[in-house]
């Protein structure tokens, strides 16, 4: 009936659709992601403070916690794209529907909105709480995009892996974290230069890379993950 | 013939082993400006080498088993790669925190190779804790394979950004190995290389083991398994 | 994709030999063998644990055997891939879920974008089996989740059907209804069914006791 290529994509983004279709019934993956982040970034500037942190090392020290608290936001709420589905065992008729590749690539999208929209909240509350200047406020964006993307792409791929497991909470950080170290150094190294306002160095090509291998990873190895 | 030759390599490893532990503590000299603690040295590289070399050999045998026929014998060789990882990884470790406190004053230093050591542990531990998770044979083959290739894919990456990220230390450290290999004599060289070459026959002939045994059990499992 | 009311010329059939599968040390599946063909059904029986849910998951290719092998072919040529399989086959079981927060109407429509069929088909199989579409899937009792079961297996009009306890939970209108569905799909398709509440269906090309 229609071509291959975009019944692909209609599969795709079906996955997308249903995905925020529940969500916005239930806000339960919205509402908990942002509290805890909120949460977090409460409990670190009332540490730290504008007055806590020298202003010398503030632009060292602190664009490092912004992404801990990005990165366990996102441990927090994003695995449950996966877990749930095994939870409630929809999985199954997800099983014997969908094309794998589609199935990522919705659950990854939806991800990144996910993401996207976090960001999009914490990071001016956070710049304001810390009182904190950024010089090259465009590469920050930039950097909050590709990191963004990164997260999204190791976490949907690591939920996947443990969804299938007992005691999924904890087991995520324990996977994902190594994972994902080498992005969360290349986030803080570029977030810093874009609060230095130094030009972005090396790092953001190797980012970008990043972020294409565990795509082409995930492509590859998520019909093993999901299919026996 | 087959068996003498097996009888004979583990005693021939013996022997080869302890002629590096004599050569470490009665050939060769100590390093310049060392005095005798550089001979944990010949015991070091060695462990963190094969901790490397079996971090590889988990990613191919993974590979393998995913995409070679998913045969179960390249699961209990990747699982063997990386438990004989963790152990080398944690004896490196620790040997080199030792070597490290002589030398420098401290245990830790963050340098870069100290680092990468870590995040190889942390992979290993994560793996193995995913396996613990996961009870079904076949899932659970399938999954840590997954996870072991892309650790494959994202260690790299920390070999390239992490000795970037030494500069951020307060306190840069030199290298272990640049300064050792700059002033070792003919005879270090010597006891070094032996040590090498032992040490991966060693993890090799202990990875056989390894296979042959969890073989066994798996074996023994299935014939005295219960009926329902 | 098969047109209705084109008939082909060779049936599908299925086959399988000396399957096996054992879960940590439990030998659940001990070599079953069986085959059945298009209009046909294939009855298996056996106590609860002797492995009819197991050997259905095998045969719907979300599990792999241990061993033995499986073979569905559809038209004569070459047998399905196990990925293939899986998404041909309809499949309905008691464990069997759906998105609570959508309503069936937006279930199935949902499931017939994924498997490529036609958006109008869920609705009229809503229809047949008695489903009011604007429900929440959340909401339905027990005897409703069981009909939407059988209509999202039908969806994609498969010409395999693996039924594991099919008329579970149907009070008798649902049954009724569920087991016309079963005698039209017979007519071209084949089936495997476990564990049936009542043994009396028609086109039964054989009997698998699983035993125990």
């Amino acid at each position: 009936m229609w071509p291959a290529a975009s019944t692909w994509a209609a599969e795709a983004t079906a996955v997308f659709v249903k995905e925020w279709r529940c969500e916005l019934r239930t806000r339960y993956a919205l509402s908990t992601l942002a509290l805890f982040a909120f949460t977090t970034l409460v409990v670190v500037s009332v540490s730290l403070g504008p007055l806590g942190v020298a202003r010398s090392q503030g632009s060292a020290v602190l664009p490092v916690l912004l992404w801990v608290i990005l990165l366990f936001s996102v441990a927090a709420g994003l695995p449950r794209t996966f877990v749930q589905e095994e939870e409630s065992q929809t999985a199954t008729a997800l099983r014997l529907s969908a094309t794998p590749s589609a199935l990522f690539c919705g659950k990854l999208a939806y991800g990144l909105t996910v993401i996207a929209a976090l960001e999009a909240l914490i990071t001016p509350v956070y710049l304001a709480m810390m009182s904190l200047p950024v010089r090259s406020p465009g590469l920050l964006a930039v950097a909050l995009a590709a990191a963004g993307y990164g997260l999204a792409a190791g976490s949907t791929l690591v939920a996947a892996i443990i969804a299938q497991a007992r005691s999924k909470g904890t087991l995520f950080a324990v996977l994902a974290f190594p994972v994902l170290l080498p992005l969360l150094l290349l986030a803080v190294e570029i977030t810093r230069d874009a609060v230095g306002g130094d030009p972005a160095g090396v790092a953001l090509t190797q980012l970008i890379l990043y972020d294409a291998c565990v795509t082409t990873a995930g492509l590859m190895l998520f019909p093993a993950v999901w299919n026996p | 013939m087959e068996s003498l030759t097996k009888t004979i390599l583990p005693w021939l490893l013996w022997l080869w082993l302890v002629g590096v532990i004599l050569g470490a503590f009665l050939y060769a000299p100590p390093a310049v400006g060392f005095r005798g603690s550089s001979r944990i040295l010949f015991f070091h590289v060695p462990m963190a080498w094969v901790s490397f070399v079996a971090f590889l050999a988990a990613g191919v045998e993974s590979l393998r088993y995913l995409y070679g026929g998913r045969a179960p014998r390249h699961d209990r060789s990747a699982a063997a790669a990386v438990e004989l990882g963790l152990a080398f990884g944690v004896l490196a470790t620790v040997t080199g925190a030792l070597w490290a406190k002589v030398m420098w004053g401290a245990y830790w230093n963050w340098d870069p190779r100290q680092t990468s050591i870590l995040v190889a542990l942390l992979f290993y531990a994560a793996y193995l804790a995913l396996r613990a998770a996961l009870e079904d044979r076949e899932t659970r083959a399938r999954l840590s394979a997954a996870y072991a290739v892309l650790g494959l894919v994202v260690a790299p990456f920390l070999y390239f950004v992490m000795p970037r990220m030494a500069e951020f230390t307060l306190h840069p450290e030199p290298v272990i190995n640049r300064t050792g290999k700059v002033d070792m004599d003919g005879k270090m060289v010597l006891v070094l290389m032996s040590s090498l070459a032992g040490f991966t026959a060693l993890y090799f002939w202990l990875h056989n083991l390894q296979c042959r045994i969890a073989e066994l059990a798996e074996r023994r499992a299935s014939l005295e398994g219960d009926r329902p | 994709m098969i047109h209705p009311g084109i008939v082909p010329l060779v049936p599908a059939t299925l086959r399988f030999d000396q399957i096996r599968r054992r879960f940590g040390r439990l030998a659940v599946l001990e070599g079953v063998s069986g085959a059945v063909s298009a209009g046909e059904a294939l009855l298996v029986t056996g106590r609860n644990g002797s492995g009819k849910s197991t050997l259905l998951r095998c045969l719907a290719g979300l599990l792999v055997p241990d061993a033995g092998t499986i073979e569905y072919q559809e038209d004569g040529g070459t047998p399905l891939e196990i990925g293939e399989r899986r998404r041909r086959v309809g499949f309905v079981s008691p464990d069997l879920a759906f998105y609570g927060e959508l309503t069936v109407a937006e279930n199935l429509a949902f499931f017939a974008r994924l498997r490529r069929a036609e958006l109008t088909r869920g609705l009229d199989l809503l229809d047949r089996v008695g489903l009011p579409p604007d429900r929440r899937a959340g909401a339905l009792s027990s005897g409703m989740r069981q009909r939407l079961r059988w209509a999202w297996a039908l969806l994609h009009r498969p010409r395999l059907l693996l039924l594991d306890e099919p008329f579970q939970n149907l009070d008798a209108a649902g049954e009724r209804v569920t087991r016309e569905l079963l005698a039209e799909h017979l007519a071209g398709g084949l089936a495997v069914i476990a564990n049936p509440s009542s043994l009396e269906i028609d086109r039964v090309a054989g009997r698998l006791d699983l035993g125990r």
